[in-house]
């Protein structure tokens, strides 16, 4: 006897794929994995949870030297777990930093790069640089002192690249000094290019690793 | 060797996987429901009472415009709103006072007295009230709202700054 | 890499499959275990943690000394030392650009450069004797990021110490390695082995001589307000210590006395709807800060003097003023100065008399003020400093000057003209702060908590 459910899940597959998704994406095959295993999909949650608690804090923040910080302590103090939300998104940023690191770590130490997961180890490369990316330009949104001069002298360091250093400067302030116009494209970097930028390579990561499969703990022979 | 109502090791691990998915959405998700709805959770503070005319200053029948501000906060932003209103003396007797708003029930334009019409008048919609407030002719829907107030020991007319519905 | 050694690769991964698992739901039961630890852990600090922003961006405060994230400190330290390399470390753009630029380049080539085969540890030591003394070398940065690199006399040994840990022992490893792996060839692995965990233990010695030898200088760490209240609070101590001589508690004062080079200016009061319905938050932070030189206010901001108010500070300034005399503004509840003193109770310095002294007293009573040399700042000057410093305040004694002329008798010079006036000039403090200094006085000045609470004070 097929039963409504059935009968949906039957129409819905048809057209859908759902049976081959399943069979494809989540009934694999994978090698007998350990906790050292978890690194990759545990920088996907801390992404994903990034830009939930990061959308919700677009909600309340306004990225303009007059009202950013006034906006932070706004979220901080008078809004419903704003406290809570900020908490998530500021610890989650250090703590991605560090589980990409390890997950790269792992990656090179069990030699998980070489063939035929070159290209997996190559968009991972570009993964790193996106979250550090994420974490150079977050870091100023709140527009405190702190924040307001370590960029002053990130970006310093930045332009102390020869011949072009002036030109990446200003390419990455907006102009000769830190101001409103740094604080909007550092937004606008750090909401919209480079998580887009992240969305891109994470489904590429992902496409290369289920292509591939997880690679095996190395043993003598290998 | 587990009958069918022995829930096998898979299935134990295919829940707990599930469970742990809703915990982590509810954790997340429930405290975002607070956090983007607290602006509308939040309770208004009433105004203070504000001063708006020495009754002594104000002739009998004629309404006696004035205005005053609010300052709301909002966020992290106080905004000064303007509000206006008439007050009117239907008599020497200084409790025989009616505190009008300017604010048009219709489109929330501010209203005018007009000596000609012996009314106030809506410039936005040409929408007429008469003395008390009710609506003569136009689109408005109902009465002008009115404010409550009291005459302090100066002699000042002093009103809550909530408009009130004239029923 | 020819196609024998490809097909020996899929065929070994093909038998780890057979005895594997399967992605859903092992994988993804151990992957949703360790999305929940993270979760929690992200909630717990958040909550016990929190975030905490030092004050307002302020782009006049040139000598705020900056620190980046925490994962960025291994390249801060690393550039520190660089800096101090003799004539190489000139060149910044070695550091900056080309050095993490060749790191990164490695990285990403990384698959293309190591190509062989192998994947097991022993076979693989040199890559990982490279990135094992990599990112040991990087921890130890991290962790000295909080050392100085020139000690506090100016010495550049700690700098020495730890370039040579940092810098120097990485690149001596490196060359080792390099040599080793060319010369042993069959015998590389273990003689990398040793020579990477010989480099580390020298690495961690250095540092941590560096680290023993030149401690962190001490660092006053200050708690910036972050709610209304305490702005208002700091903005009221801020008012008192800078504002309050001319413009008096309230701000109504009209006719400034006793401040030299101002007496007998006429000024406006500021406490009035006129000063605070017209001149708004940003225009008032503008006077404070640049001052008014046609009525005689002198700028206060950091542009003129680099001791000088942050804008933080300003805003909290201003903040007092809008809650305490704007008539639009509602004053939320603030905390007593002080916790009130019981029948009992002795006050002690750390409690009672350093918020009563920063209030009421400091405004003239610090370093900086030409008009008397007695300075309230610290414990030590409330009991030690100015010419009358031996009779000031006298452990039980009503004849301490401080208690004298808090009370309204001046001290008088044997010709009977006033040595010390009445205190403070200009209105009287409230009899309950008088008698927080004179039990203060009369039961030996403590100075914690503690130590008061170890005294009574007498019946009354």
């Amino acid at each position: 006897m097929r039963n409504a459910w059935q009968t949906l899940f039957a129409w819905l597959d048809e057209r859908l794929g759902l049976h081959s998704l399943y069979q494809n994406l989540l009934d694999r095959p994978e090698p007998r994995g350990n906790w050292w295993n978890t690194l990759g999909s545990a920088s996907l949650f801390l992404f994903l949870l990034q830009v939930a608690t990061g959308i919700f804090l677009t909600v309340y923040y306004n990225p303009s030297p007059d009202h950013a910080y006034d906006s932070i302590q706004y979220i901080m103090n008078e809004v419903a777990f704003g406290w809570l939300i900020r908490g998530i998104h500021h610890w989650g940023a250090s703590l991605m930093v560090l589980v990409v690191f390890i997950h790269m770590l792992r990656t090179f130490v069990t030699a998980s790069y070489k063939y035929p997961r070159e290209l997996t180890w190559l968009v991972g490369v570009g993964l790193l640089l996106l979250t550090l990316g994420m974490g150079f330009t977050g870091y100023l949104l709140p527009w405190h002192q702190m924040a307001y001069w370590a960029t002053t002298v990130g970006t310093q360091i930045a332009g102390s690249v020869p011949f072009v250093g002036e030109f990446i400067l200003k390419a990455l302030r907006g102009g000769p000094d830190l101001s409103a116009l740094t604080l909007q494209r550092f937004f606008a970097a750090h909401i919209w290019i480079l998580p887009a930028l992240m969305f891109a390579l994470i489904g590429l990561h992902l496409y290369l690793v289920i292509k591939h499969g997880e690679s095996h703990f190395p043993d003598k022979d290998d | 060797m587990s009958g069918p109502n022995r829930m096998t090791r898979r299935d134990f691990i295919k829940i707990t996987t599930g469970a742990i998915g809703g915990v982590i959405a509810a954790g997340i998700g429930l405290p975002a429901i607070g956090y983007l709805l607290a602006p509308a959770l939040r309770q208004d503070k009433a105004g203070k009472p504000v001063i708006v005319a020495k009754l002594a200053e104000i002739p009998v029948g004629k309404p006696y415009p004035f205005s005053f501000t609010v300052t709301r906060v909002n966020g992290w932003e106080r905004t000064a709103n303007v509000f206006g209103g008439f007050v009117i003396r239907l008599s020497e007797d200084p409790q025989d006072v009616r505190i009008l708003s300017s604010r048009c029930t219709h489109l929330s334009c501010r209203v005018n007295w007009s000596d000609e019409a012996q009314g106030f008048i809506c410039p936005c919609h040409d929408a007429l009230f008469d003395r008390d407030g009710k609506v003569v002719s136009g689109p408005p829907p109902e009465a002008l709202g009115h404010f409550d107030y009291e005459i302090d020991d100066q002699g000042n007319v002093v009103i809550l700054p909530v408009e009130r519905k004239t029923e | 890499m020819n196609p024998e050694t490809r097909q020996k690769i899929h065929e070994k991964y093909e038998r780890e499959l057979q005895r594997g698992e399967r992605f859903w739901p092992d994988s993804i039961f151990k992957d949703a275990i360790m999305a929940l630890a993270i979760f929690i852990l992200l909630i717990l600090l958040a909550t016990f943690a929190g975030v905490h922003d030092s004050p307002k961006a302020d782009p006049s405060d040139t000598s705020y000394v900056p620190r980046p994230e925490w994962y960025f400190l291994f390249l801060f330290k690393f550039l520190a030392l660089y800096a101090q390399i003799p004539v190489l470390g000139k060149i910044e753009w070695i550091a900056t650009a080309l050095i993490p630029g060749l790191a990164l380049g490695v990285l990403t080539v990384l698959p293309f450069v190591d190509k062989s085969p192998r994947r097991y540890y022993a076979k693989r030591a040199l890559p990982l004797g490279i990135m094992g003394i990599l990112v040991w070398g990087m921890l130890w940065l991290t962790i000295l990021a909080e050392y100085p690199t020139v000690a506090s006399d100016g010495s550049r040994v700690p700098g020495i110490l730890q370039a040579i840990a940092g810098i120097l022992l990485p690149l001596l490893a490196y060359t080792a390695f390099a040599v080793i792996a060319y010369t042993l060839k069959e015998r590389a692995p273990r003689a990398i082995l040793f020579t990477g965990l010989g480099a580390g233990a020298l690495m961690a010695g250095f540092s941590l001589l560096s680290m023993a030898l030149y401690p962190p200088s001490h660092k006053e760490t200050v708690e910036h307000p972050t709610g209304l209240v305490d702005q208002i609070v700091a903005g009221q101590d801020l008012y008192s210590i800078h504002c309050l001589e001319c413009h008096g508690e309230d701000g109504s004062i009209t006719v400034i006395q006793g401040v030299p080079g101002l007496e007998g200016k006429v000024i406006s009061p500021i406490n009035s709807r006129d000063v605070l319905y017209t001149v708004n938050d940003a225009s008032m932070a503008q006077i404070i800060a640049y001052g008014r030189p046609d009525s005689g206010m002198p700028p206060f901001g950091k542009a003129y003097n680099p001791e000088g108010l942050t804008r933080a500070e300003i805003d909290y300034i201003i903040a007092f003023m809008r809650y305490s005399w704007d008539d639009r503004y509602e004053k939320p509840e603030i905390k007593p100065l002080y916790p009130p003193l019981g029948a009992y109770e002795v006050p002690s310095y750390e409690v009672h008399i350093a918020p009563i002294v920063k209030r009421y007293c400091l405004s003239c009573h610090r370093p900086g003020k030409d008009s008397n040399d007695y300075f309230m700042d610290t414990y030590e000057n409330i009991l030690h400093s100015g010419d009358n410093g031996d009779r000031n305040v006298l452990a039980g004694d009503e004849t301490s000057f401080l208690l004298q002329v808090i009370q309204g008798q001046p001290i008088l010079n044997p010709d009977g003209s006033e040595e010390i006036g009445v205190m403070p000039p200009s209105g009287t403090l409230k009899p309950e702060v008088i008698e927080v200094f004179h039990r203060w006085v009369l039961m030996g000045m403590p100075r914690t908590a503690e130590e008061a609470a170890r005294l009574t004070w007498p019946a009354p």
